[in-house]
Parts: C-alpha cells; structure tokens; sequence
C-alpha cells in the first residue's frame, strides 16, 4: 500500500508543468511584508490584504524579461534577468524604489515610446496617513530610471489600484485608464447614480496621451468617476472586435462592473446591463482570451467564493431574493453573484456566463486571473493566485467573536490587537491552476503541476524567463518571498515579439480550421503587467498553417507555414496596407426575423410579485413563474388559428383572433378574465368534446393558492359562446404543468406537477378517455413532478403511446393497449435518468428513419450536481414535526452528500433541528447531511434523485432508447421549450429556456439564446440565426401560419411576446 | 442516611426540619437560596442570549416561562398564588411530594432547566447549572437530590404547554413580503438589510391578553410625502432632531439617551470586507435590569424577587406580542428609508434601524407595560440608578420612577432617529395599557 502511494505521487511529480525556483537559487527575495500600525491595519483601511503587483518586462532589450516587484510599505524591487534564471537586484542603482507610503499596482509600457519600457507604480494617498503619488520611472536605457511622473501629469496623489496603457484612439500612442478604488461606505447601498458624480481620489480616469502629457479625459469620453468604485481588474480587449479597443472594470461590493464599449470617436459606452446577464459581485482581478477559438475575446472575472465546505459553509453567503429585487429595482444595480465569472463573448451579441458549468466558479479568495497556455496542449489554461491572511467574513468571527474582540479595541485605541486578529481564521492558499480542455471546460490541475506550499499571493504576471519558450510565471506575496513558477512544458509553441507601437496588435493562428486568437495587451490579472509577447502552445505541430497580424492601425500582415519553437519579431512597418473585412455575418439575413409590431401579438406577460421561497424557505426553486401559457388553434371557427395566452395571478389572459393581416385582440369574451385568479401554466385548443369546434382547455397551478381553492382548477372554455363548459374534468386541486390531447381525439393527458404549498408531495396525473361526458379517468398513479409530455408511437404498433417527462423523475414511457396504459419504461431504457426535466418532443435527430427524443432538462451551469455515480438527493419530510413540510437538497463533494443550503437558511425554516445542534458555524460547516440531520429523521423522509442535468437525447437505436448529452454549448441553462418547424423543407427543431426563479445562491440562468437543431451534427446557436432569447425565460414556442408565411411564436415569462418570421 | 429515615418517620412541621437537621448535623444544613443566586441565574440567561443573538420577542419568550415555573414552585408554600387558573391554559403544576424539598433550590432548578431548553448554547446553561449543582449536593445532598427530580418534573410538566405556544409553527411560516411598489411599506434597512424579523409574532399564545390585538393603538398619521401633513411633519422631525443633536456631539444629552436605550441586540458594522457585530442586551433584558435593582434595593427575598421578575416579565412578553401585532399590521417604513430616498441620501441615524417595521415602538411599548409593573410591585416614585448597560460600556443613568425611566426610554427612539413621534408616544399608551391589563388580570398577592 505505502510502496504503491510513493510509486503514484512520484508517477505524477513527473508529469508537473511547474516547478518553483528557490530564492537562493535565483536571487530573488523580495517579500511584500505587512507591519500593522495604528493607521494602517485591516480595521482602517479596507485594502489592507490587497498585496503587491508584478510586472515582467525586458527593460534592457537584451532578450531576458526582467522583474519588478510592488511592496506595499516598503521599497519596491527590480530585478535584473542574467541570463540561466539568475536575477540580480539593481532596485538602489536604477532608482526605482519608489516613494509612496503604499504601493499598489505597476505597470511596464514604453510610455515615451523610445523603445525601452518605463514602469509606472500606483500608489494610495490621502488616506490613513498615506503620502507619496504614482511614479512614473522613464528607462534612461542604461538600467537606471528617472522618476517624471510630474513631467507626464501622471503624478496623480489618490486611490490607485492599477494603470492599463493602450492605445484608446488608435492614434498611435500610449493612453492610460488609471484604476482607482473608492473608500465610499458599503454600509448602506445607496442609488447606482452616485458613480455619476466625479471623485478625484475614488473616480477611474481616462487619461489621453497628448504629446507626452497626460489629459483628463474621462468625463467627456462617458467614463465614470464617481465615489464608489471599487476598482480592483482592469480588462482591455476589443470584445466587440470593431477595431477599437474596449475596457471592463471590476468592481468590488455593490458596485457594478463596468462594461466600456469603445465607440471609435473617442466616447465610450457604458453597456454591462445590455451585454452581461449577470457580473461577479464582489469583482477582484480579471482577464481576457479568447478560450473556445471563435475569435472572440472570452472574459474571466475573479471573486471570492469558496468551494472547501468547512469554508463555504462558514462564511457568509448570498444575499437573499428580495434584497436582491431591491437593489435592481429601487437602487439601479445589476444581477450580481459571488463567484468567479466565465463570460463567453457570443460574437459580441451578449455574453454568455459559464462559470458554473466550466467548473471554476469558486477557488476561494482569489485576486489575479491569467489565461495562458501553460501546458502548450492548444487550449487556454488558467492561473489564479489565492490567499489573505485574515478572512474577515467567517461567521463565526462576526457573530460570535468579534463582540468581544473588537468593540473594547474600538472605544480605546481604534486599533485591533494582534489578539482579536488572531481569531479570524487565515486563507494561506495554493495558487490554483485549471487546465482548458477543448469545449468550456476546466479541470482543477493544482495538485498535479506543481509541488507548491500555500501562500497569500496577490498580483501575478507570466513571462519566458528563461528563454525556452513556454511561459513561467511570478507571484507577489504577503509575507513571504516571491513564488517563480518555472514552466517545463516540452510541447510545441510559437512566441511573438513586436517592436514599434504594437500594443492592441491581434494574432489569429490557424492550423487544421482550428484558430488561436490573441491580442497584445500586458496589464492582466491583477495590479500587475505580464510580458508584452504573444506566446501561442502548439502541441505537436511543427509547422502551423498561417498567421494572420492585425496591427492597432488595422493593417495586416500574413505569414504561412510558420515553422514552430521559434520567436518571431514583427514590426508594424512591415505589415501591408489590406484592409480587414468587417463584419460580414450582418448583412446576411437570419433564418428568424424579429417582427416588431409581432403581428399584432400584443401581448405582455406580467409575473405577479409572489416569492415562493418566502412561504417555502428551503424550496430547491420556484414554481410559481412557470407561464404564460401559449394555445394556437382555430378558436372562432373561421378556419384561421387564433392565439391564447394565460396569464399569472390576477391578470386577464387573452385571446388574439386572426385577421387577415395579422392579429387583433378579442375584447369581447368576458369569461377569461373573470377567471383571472388562476395562474395559467399549460393551455390547449382541441376539439376536445367531439361537436367538431375546438375549445380553449386551461391549466392551472403557480404555487400561490392551495388547498381546495378554485384558482387550482383547470377549465374548458367556449370562448365565442363566452362561456364554461362545465362538469366535462374531474376537479383537480394539484398544480397542473401540462394538458396533451392525443391525435385521435381519444385521450387528455393531465400531467400534474405537485401541491401548492407541499411542494414534494407528488401528485397523481392521469388520462381522460375525452369520448364520454363527463370523461372517464384513468389514473396514472403518482407519476412524478411531471412537467411535460407527447403522444407518440414509440413500439411502433400503431397505437398512440405516452412519454412523461418531469423533475426528480425518469421519462416514463407508458404504452398503450386497447385504452390501458403501462408503465414500460425498463424495456426501453436502461439507464438510470432521474432529471429536471422541463420539456420533450419527437425529432429524427440523426436521420434513421425512427423517431428520437430531445428532452430539456436543468442544465449543468448551475450549482446543483448530479451524476450516475453521485446522484442530487431531495429529502421531503415535516422534519421539525410542526405540520409543515420542507424539502433538503443535497449533492456529492467527495463521497459526501452536503447539504446545499446553510446553517442560517436552514435554520431559517428548521431552528429547532439546527440551532441548538450547531451554536457555531465551525460545529455546523463541513458536516455531511447526515450529520446535520439524525439518519433516522433522513430515512423516513420521501426520498428523490436526478442523475443527469444535461439535456439531450433519448437516441432510438433499434427500439431501445439511450441518453446522449447536447454539447455545452446547450447546457448553459434550462432548456424550457422545443418546436418543430420547416426550413427549406427540412423538419428541425427550436428550442429555447433560461430560467430566473432561483435565489441569489443559485443566480440566473439567462444565457441561451436558444438553438435551431438540423441535425445531430448541425445545432445553431440562436444568437447566429437571430434569435433574441438572451436573458430572457422563454416558456413556450409554437408555429403558426399567416397568410401562406410561417411565423415562430414565443412566450417569455414577465416580458412581451416575440414573434419571427421564419425565412 | 440515619437523619432521612428519622425525617421520613415523623410528622413535623418543616420550620421544625430546619431546627432539627441544624442541631443534629451540620454537615447537612438545608441549602439556604439567596435571591442572589437568583439573580445571577437570571444574569447568565441573558449572557447566553447576548451570545446566541435573540432578538426582543423572543428574549421576552425565554425570559418568562422559567419565571413562571419557579414562581408556581415556590407560590405553591408561601402567600403567593398560582397563576394556574389566571393563565391561558398554564396546567397546575405537580405538588412537592416531599417535605424534604427545597422549594427555593427546585424553583432554580426547573428555572435553569426550561432555559437551558429555551436558548442555544446549552453547554454555557450546563456549566452554570453544575457548579451550583455541586455546591447544593455538599451542602445537602439528600435535600438537592430530591429537590433537583422536583425541579425537573415541573419543568417537564410545563414543557407541554409551553410547546403549544405556536413558537414551533411561526418559525416555519411565511417570511415579510417586500413590496417597494408601495412607498408606505417598511422595507430592509441598513447595513445588514436583515429580514423583517418575527412577522408572525402576533400568533404566539398570549398569557392574559385576550388576543394579540386587544390594545391596537390608534392609527399612526397618514402615510404622506406632501410637506405639512402630519405624517411628513413627523418625518422631518426625526430628521431635524437627528441634525440638531449630531451637531451638538456625542456628549449631548439626547445622545446619551439614545445610546443608553439602544437595547439592540445585533448591531452589524460593516468595514470593507470585515464584518463584525456589537451586541448588546434587548428592551426586555434592560426591564429585567430594572426589575434586579429595584428588588435588591428593596431587599427582596427569594420568593419576592421571583414573584417581581415573574410579574414583570409577563408584561413584557405580553407588550412584545401587543407590539409587533401593530408591527405587520401597519407595515411603517422607517424613518431611514424615508430620509435617504427623499431627503439626505448619506444621512445615518444615530442608532442602527433594527430590521422590523417602525409602528408601534417596540421600546416604548414593552417600556411601557414593564413600567406599569413595576410601579405597581415598588409604588411610584421608586427612584433608582440604572447601571443596567455597564457591562456594554455605558454609564449609570438616574431616574426618579419606572415611568420617567419609561419615558425617556421610548423617546431615546426618537433622538436614535429610528421612530417617529407617533410611534413613541402611542407606543407608551399601548404599552401601559398592556401592563394595566396584566396587573388586573393576576392576582398573584
């Protein structure tokens, strides 16, 4: 056993990326070290752990990048490369220690454009005593520095954090966006609009290089300034690809993110409520790549969350979900989550949030992101640095400790001893690497490429240091020596210099139809700049196919069979004058068009203000937003179909009569809207009583009314004889999600979803023979949470079958004989399929001849987890015995199953079963489920599962059906609705979802934009087909023909209707 | 052992037991109960609900029923009465089945018990309760044995009905439903934006009231924004007085009100990433105070103290329930929410707003009623130094009645900037409305 453990771990040292360099070994020593004092300590000055910066740069050009170093109290270092990996600290005779009191971050850029690259160092001053300003160090080219802030106007006396120098206005210098941090309150949120007003110490600028002087710029270029931004990252990218360079800030507290689209006339556009679903909240570093090689520059923002249970569970968590409609509604903020943030650039249409799903949204507390491809395997990796010595939001620390600690330290010295910082716990962390795999993918490597010991790294920058072509990287830390990550990757790789004005140059590497994109820009990750090279992993190609340069001036230059392992040196002169093509994908026409009156469609759909997790606090989600609900069908018998839409709780559904143009809204009927009480989830139009005219049938739900109250009920309408058809359905108190007629008019399917205010409590669902009056019931047995289902064939006999679809369940195939229906699920599927499943329809998907099911489901960017192995468990009990029930949700983390939910939502809803068990939240935090809930309360709990969130297919191969996943690029978020349409006379399918009734825990899910799928192998994102579904929660999607054109009509939960015209 | 048998076969009246177990044997003399022991076990209740972090109603809930069954323990042989009949549903407790037992000894006992139930941290209760458990048993420990079993079966005979309070069903009901499209509507406050707490409150079973509504105050003025309705005349009054004691400085006399009534258990300070709490103790704990010094001034005995605290408590959690009652009736924003919207974006009140909606004041009401308590226990013009806060680092404060105290308690409120005038001086009406319904409901002399 013990041979064999020695045996793996060496298997595996030998298979590490980095190793580090010792500082005896490489003559570096620099450590940023941290001395309380009265004025300057984590009480005072709420950056206190923020850190240093790193910049790498070569600033003798004699080949070797060279090291810079911020300490924040003490003087900063430059560290000379000679060559071998050996650095020498010329800090004293270059003269660039700095002055100020506290350092922040640096950046190296030839500001004077001479050919040597300067260092400019931010600094905070005014505040705690802080003295000092940004130093701009101009490189005298004989490795000594002269200081001439002054000289630039750069010698700005405020709350730097970080300078980016790029070219804003393409007009051939170096501009700056100094990011400064606000010390504005977090106590209380006030309106967004304070970051309208301008701050000169809090406030970012934007500062135009005009002849060597600095210029402020920032208010008339549209950049913010006002005394709450907490600006920790700076991104520059063109995310929008037109030629001009944009900018994100991150934002840490309440404060958004700024999203800065470049308008080419020297304004920006402030757009991250248009672009961006939802931001990190707490925003620390960033960077940007473009990781899934669509050209587009991806966006990765850092955050704070956990993923160590002992941790997660021990800290404080999210807001809850009606701080959260307060602060978007009343205060004018974003959607704002904390955790790491993926934003995939969906070709500049809007960005699509992936965190979740790419399995690296939490990594602690976490400061500099960078993208690179350390292992040279062709895919972008990533590198994050981790660590503060003090974590100041333990809850055990805020509750229970710090009561004691802190208040008589307040009322006498207003200094905290280093007694009362001794019982917050530490974060002494590992920098984390994951490793990009070929879709959006991470996979944690952290163990496997370094042997490294834990830390409190702040800023971080990569750069060749030893010259062998892979990229090593350096890290500043708190108290303790500098980490060098010396990288030994033996792949292939193609480095990049360039020489002139080269910054915001793009390099597109093509080799096999797979394209690498890169921009030039030095300042990522975090207060810091990395070497201003562009470095490309090749894997195992030796001669790549072409190499495309699109120099800032937006010449190009193209270079074919480019041999790999070498470093090209470009120059901008060289390029020629070929002019890029600009965005030719907008002129074609889209297979949907957004018809803007919508046909006279005007419906709006308005979600009433109810929060299930008021009523329900441990409910997994909502169930109360699952309309409108859409019906087509032919209503007044004029041989045309008319459109019915049913709304939420006390708002009038309506019906839309079709004309000969369009639609015109029904303002006759009387009987619907007297029936406004009822949330309408499913509606159908169907001659359902066989007298040859068809009649609305509604179904009702929404979690609001229970019991036996009559809102609950579904109904069946004559809608032109304005009225009821009465006593035709049993009466039907549970909440109904879906009526399905089947084709030959013999049967209603009513699914049943679960009880209103006993959510899982599974409610029978069951088929109506619609042939007698009043119709016969033949029950189905509790089914499951069912959500959706079809009429279809599936054994081929000719006679329609049931497919039921729902949550917590498995499709469920029940075959028809002679008007008997069974359960014969085991003979057609093997695997266990336990979903969320939301939605199901019938599509030959991959061209046999038999039909195969695509099925909706949860989605895997989410924090709920499920596989075969480690099913998501829902336990349904009255646990605390008050007569109530509740529902615990729990998923797998290293073989244990943990609750998702904390100790204070938990104790929220079951005080007695918690609080008293765990009066600390160390007791509580770590502690598997069963742990928290005796085993013998667990088992007599209703028990459910789901093994898989991924929607897919239920593939028919010969008559038995296996489950094949969609790509991730439809796992994004719940997929709620399919519909199957014509296009050039092929049958395909739509589908559409995004979901928002989740609580700030779980965020939104708002990023699909729907997809048009041809075939297995041909799946259309809707942002490529024009379709407008981005954060937007579509419930339902139906064809509809007007005058000979074929329309797509789609239902969105408390938005307006679309309807597309289908080309 | 000689000594148990000699007790078990005779029939002498218990003062006689005394003498006779003094003279034969001092190794066991009765265990003798100070109203001091009393007092700091009621002190260490209250540390562990400072610890736990309780907010006002449901400290007034831990408070009163161990009173209650150390009251019905000793009222049982003295000349106080059982509340049995005089409270909703209180069962008569079990007699003591032994001339043996020390009513004081299982009148703390059972006291310890049902807190001990009642809190969190049951370990801090334990700990307590050993030690004096200790000291007893070398005092007497056939005397504390058989006391201590009593003790705990009349707390197990009270934990039925204290479980039928409704406490276990509101925890699980529904959570305040924010709605900002009403601008009357009380809604999270800074810094915490904690949850309105306890909004079912009204629902937990009364003691005397005969429902939570009984003393529904008068209508708080009109919601308004338009300046000269009274409403807005309240609001800028709140905001006025806040301005005009800010400026005259922490040592002003309205802010040393202010701070001296805060009574605000969980007041959450937010610097940057670092969060941290300053507890301090409830409205009801400072009555409780009030109610230690005024029977220590008075040299209550055993039987007294718990008889006064027991009383007293009552109308405590009798105003909580009256309280919060009008609370989610009217649904008031705060004054907090109304100044930073309409008039002083950065403007912070000189106490933190507790997470509840403003009408009526919860200070003044449960001021009130303990008040009115306590006047009639001690008589009027009981004049007292409160050194109540001390322990939270703030000074002694002098009053010359339960009401003046009352008073200036409710409108600490105001100065605080968290209340408007309204709910202040109908706050005290409804609160002593309140406690002159306990004093009239119970005879317990």
């Amino acid at each position: 056993m013990v041979s064999l453990g020695i045996l793996f771990s060496c298997s595996k040292k030998s298979e590490q990326v980095f190793s580090l360099l010792k500082p005896k070994d490489s003559g570096i020593s620099f450590t940023n070290t941290l001395v309380d004092t009265k004025d300057q300590n984590i009480l005072d000055y709420l950056y206190y752990y923020n850190g240093g910066g790193v910049a790498i740069g070569d600033i003798n050009n004699d080949g070797l990048p060279d090291i810079y170093l911020t300490s924040n109290q003490n003087s900063n270092a430059l560290y000379l490369n000679k060559g071998n990996l050996q650095f020498e600290d010329i800090t004293e005779t270059a003269k660039v220690a700095g002055k100020s009191d506290w350092n922040t971050g640096v950046a190296m850029a030839d500001v004077n454009n001479d050919g040597f690259l300067d260092i400019y160092v931010c600094a905070v001053v005014g505040i705690n005593g802080f003295d000092g300003q940004n130093e701009l160090f101009i490189n005298n080219g004989d490795n000594t520095f002269t200081e001439s802030a002054g000289e630039y106007r750069l010698d700005f006396d405020n709350y730097s954090s970080s300078a980016a120098f790029f070219d804003y206005d393409a007009d051939g210098d170096l501009d700056v966006f100094l990011l400064n941090h606000a010390v504005h309150t977090q106590e209380s949120y006030g309106k967004a609009a304070v970051r309208t007003k301008r701050n000169y110490e809090s406030g970012d600028k934007l500062l135009e290089n005009v002849n060597g002087k600095f210029v402020d710029i920032s208010e008339k270029a549209g950049i913010f300034g006002g005394p709450n931004g907490y600006g920790l990252g700076i991104a520059i990218s063109d995310f929008n690809m037109d030629g001009y360079p944009d900018i994100y800030v991150s934002n840490d507290f309440h404060e958004d993110d700024y999203y800065y689209v470049n308008n080419g006339n020297g304004t920006f556009t402030e757009s991250v409520k248009t672009y961006f679903s939802h931001l990190s909240k707490f925003s620390m570093g960033s960077d940007v790549a473009d990781i899934n090689h669509d050209g587009y520059p991806d966006l990765l923002t850092l955050d704070m969350l956990p993923d160590d249970e002992k941790v997660l569970k021990s800290s404080a968590g999210d807001d809850n979900l009606q701080l959260q409609k307060i602060r978007k509604e009343q205060y004018g903020y974003h959607y704002q989550y904390s955790r790491n943030m993926l934003q995939i650039n969906q070709q500049s249409k809007h960005f699509t949030e992936t965190g979740l799903l790419s399995g690296i949204a939490a990594t602690d507390w976490s400061w500099s992101a960078l993208f690179a491809d350390y292992n040279q395997d062709g895919q972008q990796d990533i590198f994050i640095s981790n660590g503060i010595p003090k974590r100041p939001n333990d809850l055990d620390y805020i509750r229970y400790i710090s009561n004691n600690q802190i208040k008589k330290k307040l009322e006498n010295t207003n200094l905290i001893d280093q007694e009362a910082l001794s019982y917050m716990p530490e974060a002494k962390l590992k920098n984390r690497f994951y490793q990009g795999e070929k879709q959006l993918n991470f996979n944690n490597q952290t163990d496997n490429w370094v042997s490294q010991e834990a830390t409190f790294s702040t800023g971080a920058a990569y750069g060749d240091l030893d010259n062998d072509g892979d990229l090593d990287l350096v890290t500043n830390n708190i108290n303790d020596v500098a980490s060098i990550y010396i990288n030994n990757t033996k792949k292939n790789h193609l480095k990049l210099e360039f020489k002139g004005i080269a910054t915001g140059a793009k390099a597109y590497l093509y080799h096999n139809g797979t394209l690498q994109f890169k921009e030039l820009y030095s300042q990522r990750g975090f207060q810091s700049s990395s070497e201003p090279i562009l470095h490309f992993g090749l894997d195992t190609i030796s001669t790549i196919d072409s190499l495309k340069i699109v120099w800032p001036n937006k010449t190009n230059q193209l270079l074919t069979n480019v041999a790999a392992n070498q470093t090209l040196t470009l120059e901008a002169n060289n390029a020629s004058k070929t002019n890029t093509n600009k965005n030719t994908a907008d002129s074609k026409e889209y297979t949907f068009t957004k018809v803007e009156n919508q046909l006279g469609l005007a419906y709006t759909h308005e979600e009433n203000p109810y929060i299930d997790v008021n009523r329900h606090k441990l409910i997994p989600y909502q169930i109360s937003d699952r309309g409108p609900a859409l019906a087509v069908g032919d209503l007044n018998h004029d041989g045309k179909d008319d459109v019915y839409f049913g709304s939420s709780k006390f708002k009038s559904s309506q019906v839309y009569y079709q004309t000969e143009s369009g639609f015109t809204r029904d303002s006759t009927t009387t009987i619907l809207s007297n029936n406004n009480i009822a949330e309408e989830i499913d509606a159908l139009i169907v001659d359902i009583n066989n007298d040859s005219k068809k009649e609305l049938l509604t179904a009702s739900g929404g979690g609001e009314f229970f019991g036996r109250s009559k809102a609950l009920i579904n109904t069946i309408y004559d809608v032109p004889a304005n009225a009821r058809i009465e006593q035709l359905l049993p009466e039907n108190f549970e909440d109904t999600s879906v009526l399905k007629h089947s084709t030959d008019k013999t049967f209603l399917f009513v699914g049943n979803s679960t009880m209103s205010n006993d959510f899982g409590k599974v409610p029978e669902s069951y088929v109506l023979k619609t042939t007698t009056a009043p119709f016969s019931k033949l029950s189905l047995g509790n089914l499951g949470m069912v959500r959706d289902a079809i009429w279809t064939d599936f054994n081929n006999d000719s006679v329609e079958d049931l497919i039921v679809v729902g949550e917590w369940m498995q499709p469920i195939f029940l075959q028809q004989t002679n008007g008997e229906f069974k359960d014969v699920t085991k003979n057609y599927v093997n695997e266990k399929l336990n979903g969320l499943w939301r939605s199901i329809i019938s599509f030959d998907i991959d061209g046999d001849g038999d039909e195969d099911y695509l099925l909706g489901n949860w989605g895997t960017n989410s924090k709920f987890q499920a596989s075969q192995e480690a099913p998501m468990l829902m336990y349904y009990s009255d646990f605390d015995k008050n007569g109530k029930t509740e529902t615990l949700v729990a998923t797998e983390k290293d073989k244990k199953y943990y609750s998702l939910q904390g100790l204070d939502e938990l104790s929220g809803q079951l005080v007695s079963l918690t609080k008293k068990k765990f009066t600390t939240y160390k007791d509580f935090a770590g502690k598997p489920l069963n742990q928290i809930i005796e085993k013998f309360v667990l088992n007599e709990a209703t028990q459910f599962k789901v093994h898989t969130l991924e929607s897919g297919i239920l593939k028919n191969e010969g008559g038995k059906f296996s489950f094949e996943a969609f790509s991730e690029d439809l796992q994004v978020a719940p997929i709620n609705c399919f519909a199957k349409l014509t296009i050039d006379e092929k049958t395909q399918v739509v589908c559409a979802g995004n979901y928002f009734g989740v609580t700030p825990y779980h965020g939104r899910f708002g990023g699909f934009s729907g997809a048009l799928i041809t075939d297995e192998n041909t799946i259309k994102n809707g942002y490529t087909i024009g379709l407008d579904f981005f954060s937007k929660a579509v419930t339902n999607l139906e064809t509809i023909t007007v005058n000979n054109q074929s329309y797509l009509i789609a239902t969105i939960n408390n938005d307006d209707v679309q309807v597309y015209k289908i080309n | 052992m000689t000594m148990f048998k000699y007790i078990k076969s005779t029939k002498i009246v218990l003062a006689a037991v005394g003498l006779l177990v003094f003279q034969s044997c001092t190794k066991s003399e009765p265990i003798a109960i100070t109203s001091d022991q009393f007092y700091s076990t009621v002190d260490k209740v209250t540390e562990i609900m400072i610890h736990d972090i309780f907010s006002p109603p449901v400290a007034s809930r831990i408070y009163v029923y161990p009173n209650i069954a150390a009251y019905e323990i000793i009222a049982q042989n003295s000349d106080y009465k059982s509340l049995a009949k005089q409270i909703k549903s209180l069962p008569e407790i079990p007699k003591a089945p032994e001339k043996t037992t020390n009513l004081s000894v299982a009148a703390l006992v059972a006291h310890i018990e049902l807190s001990k139930q009642l809190i969190f941290t049951e370990e801090k209760m334990t700990t307590y309760r050993d030690s004096l458990y200790n000291i007893w048993k070398s005092q007497n420990s056939t005397e504390f044995e058989t006391s201590k079993a009593y003790g705990l079966q009349v707390a197990a005979a009270l934990k039925p009905w204290i479980d039928a309070d409704n406490y276990a069903q509101t925890r699980t009901m529904p959570k305040y439903t924010i709605d900002t499209d009403d601008p009357s509507r009380w809604q999270p406050t800074p810094p915490a934006y904690m949850d309105g707490i306890e909004p079912h409150w009204n629902k937990i079973r009364t003691m005397v009231l005969d429902s939570a509504a009984q003393f529904k105050p008068a209508k708080h003025p009109e919601f308004s924004l338009e300046e000269g309705t009274d409403f807005h005349k309240e609001l800028k009054e709140v905001y006025e007085v806040s301005v005009s004691i800010t400026e005259k400085g922490d040592d002003s006399e309205e802010i040393q009100i202010a701070q001296f009534w805060d009574c605000n258990p969980y007041v959450s300070v937010t610097r940057g990433h670092l969060m941290f709490a300053t507890k301090k103790i409830t409205p009801g704990a400072h009555w409780i105070g009030i109610t230690k010094i005024a029977c220590k001034n008075s040299n209550y005995n055993f039987n007294d103290a718990v008889y006064a605290f027991t009383k007293t408590s009552i109308g405590i959690f009798e105003g909580f329930i009256s309280c919060w009652d009008e609370k989610y009736r009217s649904n008031l924003i705060r004054p907090e929410t109304l100044i930073n919207q309409h008039m002083d974006e950065d403007w912070k009140p000189i106490l933190q707003t507790p997470p509840f909606p403003e009408y009526t004041s919860g200070h003044s009401v449960v001021s009130g009623s303990a008040s009115t308590v306590l006047t009639a226990i001690f008589g009027d013009n009981f004049q007292f130094d409160d050194d109540t806060e001390v322990p939270y680092g703030l000074p002694i404060r002098s009053f010359e009645s339960f009401n003046k105290a009352a008073d200036e308690a409710a409108v600490s409120r105001l100065y605080g900037g968290i209340h408007y005038r309204a709910a202040i001086d109908l706050g005290l009406i409804q609160g002593r409305n309140v406690g002159n319904h306990v004093l009239q409901s119970l005879k317990m002399k």
